[in-house]
């Protein structure tokens, strides 16, 4: 685990640092330091994320390995922030105005994470879906001579594929939601035989968030109040830094992973352009947000690197599979077989990926909970008292 | 699916030793036709590769397989003589057949390993796959025709019990006969016509499966148990319930349902086709679409089941805007669904996986783990999101209600789940019941905020109780309902920085006022809730001391603190709970207390009056002055009626403690009455002076000291007339 052997050296660091300094008093320039210091990681971070230094394809931008650096990224700025703004520091000034404000609208924040983070739980198991619908494709198409049986197998498959990943797009207008959970087989027994030689068998895909819960509102509401601190206020700069990280984290992770409503999600956000930490995160915000328009207007469920390519070969699998005329041609056969191969490589990736994705994002889930407890806790000592914590 | 491998290497390696035995079945020993031989040769060389494919093939083969082995040469005699006779005797000729077809392919392998070139037949139109497979096909086509066709559709569980056994079989054989074919690598195009033929049969039939698959999963499972079995014993497992882990009582009172119920909603029969027809889904290479539609339909099931008993989803973000009523009501219903899965749904979502996919135990362990942990996840969601929400103290009853269910559900979570599953998400569930448990010592805490914050500068009226000690009591008296759980709370989730918090005296302060009251023998062995109790029980203290200041009449001060101390006192021996946190000492130590208040309001209200009736004074020179004892008589009288007059608006609601009173001040003040009137009543004139003077009979001193503390308002002039 990358992250916490990071951030543990790195706690240590300032931990000692701060038991060193806790006493003096007029710690100002210490300070100054850390929040320098505090920016450069943040720059340095988010550039290896903008330009990875190992060129491999896998590590591609919003490919499942490339999200879990990213919050590997955003655990690490995280801790880094606890370390400078809470430990050993003088828990009477963060109660003040105008930090207090400043630091409730972040615990605010941090609510809006955990939901953010469940709701790409949920969307990560409906990739996860994706992928076993892949597989069956992979596992028909891939029999040797390929016949009508295995390419009705495989066309039955790409539908629901289809078909869920443009519900997984829609998704989410509110209602939708649940009227998705139930189209599936609804009790009424009649509906069930009805929709027997149908391919949105596959509905129910996932645990939904709750009624009405949309993840752009929730991105959107994050972000409004976010506002650059004017110079001076050096306590505010870190609180506004690692609100920007947790912002852009959460809005990147909303646009790769099919996630409840997200309509607008592009224009709900943008990183500020004029400060010199956020340079590389302008460049995969606006990198993104590209990606994102593109898409939104097509509809897809997800700029999961893994995803498109799931939605490009199953598109062209989809014709070969309407088209198919046994015995089939060797030319096509060829092809498809290397397209077969690709989504099969693609599952693999899902396979290997996905769980390990989720397990992180219980991961920052958890963090965010302890953060925000320890903030609250924080603040309620300054509140009482102007005795450090630590 | 892992599983039958060696199963598998291991019956070939018995076919390979047993290659030629003599026939054992009814037909006739065949001629060895020179084409089954040619067919037997050309197998060997592919054998070794497709073991792999061939895991579909279980035991269902060996056990046939001595019979079958040596007659796959016959067929092609046998096989026109009695396909005219009956469609059902011919198909099971034929199917007979295909059997031995299908297993042929492996006896090359023990006999000519691979000593012959493949490549010679490659010409040969038909040489390796025998006629019969055509009539097999039309009849088997026809089958799944007659089972699926648009209108006229066969329902699954209308099928006898030989209709579908029959039906597999013939499943199973054209699952075979597909893998056998594909594995034989044939090519040409009259092979590449059959091959698609048999794979679009087998696909129809698979198609066919999994349809009544998902009809079965979805439409024969009636209303889960909970809510449809209101005479079960399930429906209310809440506290003191005995709780049923083994057997989930099926909704309908048919016998045949009720003897071995293990299923959520399922029939044994209903659960034995599902098995049945899974076992053939996966056989068939169908398994994902076999799991996914397994999955699909738990998991809508599941949802079902939880919306019926009235969990609603909400955002972590929502649970904080909730009203508290509605949110209460939510966490009521989601402690019943959690204790409803941990003592029943998940042990029978577990037993049906594992009874479907019986064979599989590795895709039932993944299945059941799969379901699962969405919902417990979904769980501990919401349990989180109550403990982060806001705090108001009556939060605590339904947080500690939460904390309990989550407490009393990890340590089964060993017994119900697989143990990777098991581990993972025991680890989310302490960390969420580390969340549960300091958000209820804050909440709990938050009673010293509730007490410090009420700084009201309102006496209450008469000397009476304090609502805040009749909130505080009460809400203490609910609170060590949960004593344990509390007790627990305390010891496991405290935080250590709560040890140096300038907020938060902590034990030594305690341990310091123990000494001095005598207690040390108690204090080691206070727990740190009972030190939190203590602490509170201070507070409201010091509070209610601040409180009788408010009054300006030193008397009503005492009344008012002796009012609410009798209160406490009673209070906390009513509860056996907090009674014994607090402990006896505590309690003789308040009522020590009690009885200084007494003693004050004694001495401030009757010892002046007493003054009046003191002797000294009234003997100059032995005599009596008379002007001075009247003088005496009129401010006793004056007196008494000014503290008649005030104090009857006093209330003291505790009878005990107002009869106690009331006997004390008549004992103080009545004889010492009644000696002075008997000492000096003579010295005034009887008649008008006498009348004047002597308003009290000792009698009526008693019935006006019986009025006291009534909280009416009474004046004497009023009474008298």
């Amino acid at each position: 685990m990358r992250a916490t052997d990071n951030q543990g050296s790195f706690l240590n660091r300032i931990s000692i640092r701060r038991n060193q300094v806790v006493s003096m008093d007029g710690n100002h320039e210490q300070e100054l330091e850390d929040i320098e210091l505090f920016q450069k990681h943040v720059s340095d971070r988010f550039s290896d994320l903008l330009s990875p230094s190992d060129d491999t394809s896998a590590d591609a931008l919003l490919s499942i390995s490339w999200l879990r650096k990213l919050l590997d990224v955003f655990l690490c700025c995280e801790a880094e922030f606890k370390a400078i703004m809470i430990m050993g520091r003088d828990a009477s000034l963060i109660s003040k105005p105008p930090l207090d404000r400043l630091f409730h609208e972040l615990l605010d924040r941090n609510v809006k994470t955990l939901d953010v983070c469940n709701a790409v739980h949920h969307g990560v198991d409906a990739v996860r879906h994706f992928q076993k619908l892949a597989e069956i494709v992979v596992s028909a198409l891939e029999q040797r001579p390929i016949g009508e049986g295995q390419v009705r197998r495989a066309k039955r498959a790409l539908n629901s594929l289809i078909t869920a990943m443009a519900l997984e797009d829609k998704d989410g207008t509110g209602n939708k939601s649940t009227e998705r959970a139930w189209s599936f087989g609804r009790r009424g027994g009649s509906g069930a035989v009805n929709k027997d030689r149908n391919p949105g068998q596959f509905r129910a895909i996932s645990w939904n968030m709750a009624k009405g819960w949309s993840a752009s509102k929730q991105i959107q509401a994050m972000s409004s109040n976010l506002v650059a601190p004017r110079g001076g206020e050096t306590l505010a700069l870190p609180v506004y830094i690692s609100s920007t990280v947790m912002v852009f984290v959460m809005w990147a992770l909303v646009a790769a992973i099919p996630c409840q409503e997200r309509s607008g999600l592009a224009s709900h956000y943008s990183v500020p352009r004029q400060l010199s930490w956020a340079q590389p995160m302008v460049g995969l915000q606006e990198k993104i947000a590209e990606e994102w328009k593109k898409k939104e207007k097509k509809g897809c469920s997800g700029l999961l690197e893994e995803i498109q390519k799931m939605e490009k070969l199953v598109q062209s699998l989809s014709e070969f599979a309407e088209s198919f005329q046994f015995p089939a041609e060797p030319e096509r056969l060829e092809e498809v077989a290397n397209q077969v191969a690709e989504l099969a490589e693609t599952c693999k990736r899902m396979e290997e990926g996905l769980f390990p994705l989720q397990q992180q994002l219980r991961e920052v889930f958890h963090r965010v909970v302890r953060s925000r407890a320890e903030i609250l806790e924080a603040l309620e000592q300054g509140g009482k008292s102007s005795t450090p914590i630590m | 699916m892992e599983k039958e491998a060696p199963e598998k290497s291991a019956s070939f390696v018995c076919r390979e030793e047993q290659p030629n035995i003599s026939d054992t079945t009814d037909t006739p020993p065949p001629e060895p036709t020179a084409k089954a031989d040619d067919k037997t040769d050309d197998k060997n060389g592919d054998e070794e590769k497709e073991e792999d494919d061939e895991k579909e093939k279980k035991e269902v083969e060996d056990k046939t397989e001595e019979n079958k082995e040596n007659n796959n040469e016959d067929e092609d005699q046998t096989l026109p003589d009695e396909a005219d006779e009956d469609p059902l005797t011919a198909l099971q000729k034929l199917s007979e057949d295909i059997d031995r077809f299908v297993v042929s392919s492996q006896e090359p392998n023990a006999k000519t390993n691979g000593q012959i070139d493949d490549n010679e037949n490659d010409d040969h139109v038909s040489p390796e796959v025998p006629e019969f497979v055509d009539k097999f096909l039309e009849l088997i086509e026809e089958m799944v025709e007659k089972h699926d066709s648009g209108e006229g559709k066969v329902k699954w569980n209308k099928l006898s019990e030989e209709g579908s056994s029959s039906f597999l079989e013939a499943v199973d054989r054209i699952s075979k006969l597909n893998n056998k074919l594909l594995e034989m690598k044939l090519e040409g195009e009259t092979h590449g016509l059959l091959i698609n033929r048999v794979g679009s049969i087998h696909h129809r039939a698979m198609v066919y499966l999994e349809e009544e698959f998902r009809w079965l999963l979805m439409e024969e499972s009636k209303t889960d148990i909970h809510d449809s079995d209101p005479g079960g014993d399930n429906n209310n497992n809440q506290k003191g319930k005995p709780e049923q882990h083994d057997s989930c009582p099926m909704p309908g009172s048919e016998s045949a349902k009720d003897e071995a119920a293990d299923f959520p909603g399922y029939t044994n029969d209903v659960v034995s086709k599902l098995h049945k027809i899974a076992k053939e889904m996966i056989l068939g290479g169908y398994e994902w679409e076999c799991l996914e539609v397994y999955m699909n339909a738990r998991r809508i099931a599941f949802e079902d089941s939880l919306q019926r008993i009235g969990c609603e989803k909400h955002s972590i973000d929502d649970v904080h805007k909730i009203q508290w009523d509605a949110l209460e009501r939510d966490i009521g219903s989601w402690i019943t669904a959690l204790k409803q899965c941990s003592t029943v749904l998940f042990s029978c979502e577990r037993k049906l996986a594992e009874a479907v996919f019986s064979d599989y135990p590795s895709i039932s362990t993944d299945i059941f783990s799969c379901l699962i942990r969405g919902i417990v996840i979904e769980f501990l969601n919401f349990c989180e999101g109550v403990s982060m929400s806001k705090c108001s103290a009556e939060k605590l009853f339904k947080t500690l209600d939460m904390y309990e269910t989550l407490r009393d559900m990890v340590p089964k979570m060993d017994a119900l789940f697989p143990e990777d599953c098991a581990s993972e998400l025991k680890k989310d569930a302490t960390l969420t019941r580390s969340r549960l448990g300091e958000a209820a010592i804050s909440l709990f805490c938050d009673l010293e905020n509730s007490i410090k914050s009420d700084t009201g500068k309102t006496p209450v009226a008469g000397g009476a109780v304090h609502p805040l000690s009749r909130y505080t009591m009460n809400y203490l008296k609910y609170a060590c309902e949960y004593k344990d759980t509390l007790e627990q709370v305390f010891r496991e989730h405290s935080k250590i920085e709560r040890a140096d918090s300038t907020s938060r005296p902590h034990g030594h302060d305690y341990e310091v006022e123990a000494t001095s009251m005598n207690q040390n023998n108690d204090s080691d062995k206070q727990s740190p809730f009972s030190v939190q109790l203590m602490r509170v029980m201070d507070l409201l203290d010091a509070n209610l001391e601040v409180k009788s200041k408010l009054y300006k009449d030193v008397a009503l001060s005492s009344i008012f603190m002796m009012n609410n101390g009798r209160y406490i006192v009673q209070k906390i021996k009513g509860s056996t709970e907090i009674h014994e946190v607090m402990g006896d000492t505590w309690c003789r130590r308040r009522s020590s207390e009690l009885r200084q208040y007494h003693k004050n309001y004694q001495r401030e209200t009757w010892s002046k009056l007493l003054g009046c009736l003191s002797h000294e004074g009234l003997n100059v020179h032995g005599k009596v002055p008379k002007p001075v004892l009247k003088e005496r008589f009129k401010s006793f009288n004056a007196m008494f009626e000014e503290i008649h007059k005030t104090q009857s608006t006093w209330v003291v609601s505790d009878e005990q403690l107002q009869s106690e009173l009331r006997v004390s001040i008549s004992a103080v003040v009545i004889p010492a009455y009644r000696s002075f009137l008997g000492r000096f009543s003579q010295v005034l004139d009887p008649g008008r002076q006498t009348e004047k003077y002597i308003k009290f009979q000792p009698d009526d001193l008693e019935t006006y000291i019986d009025e006291l503390f009534d909280g009416n308002p009474m004046s004497m002039a009023r009474r008298r007339q």
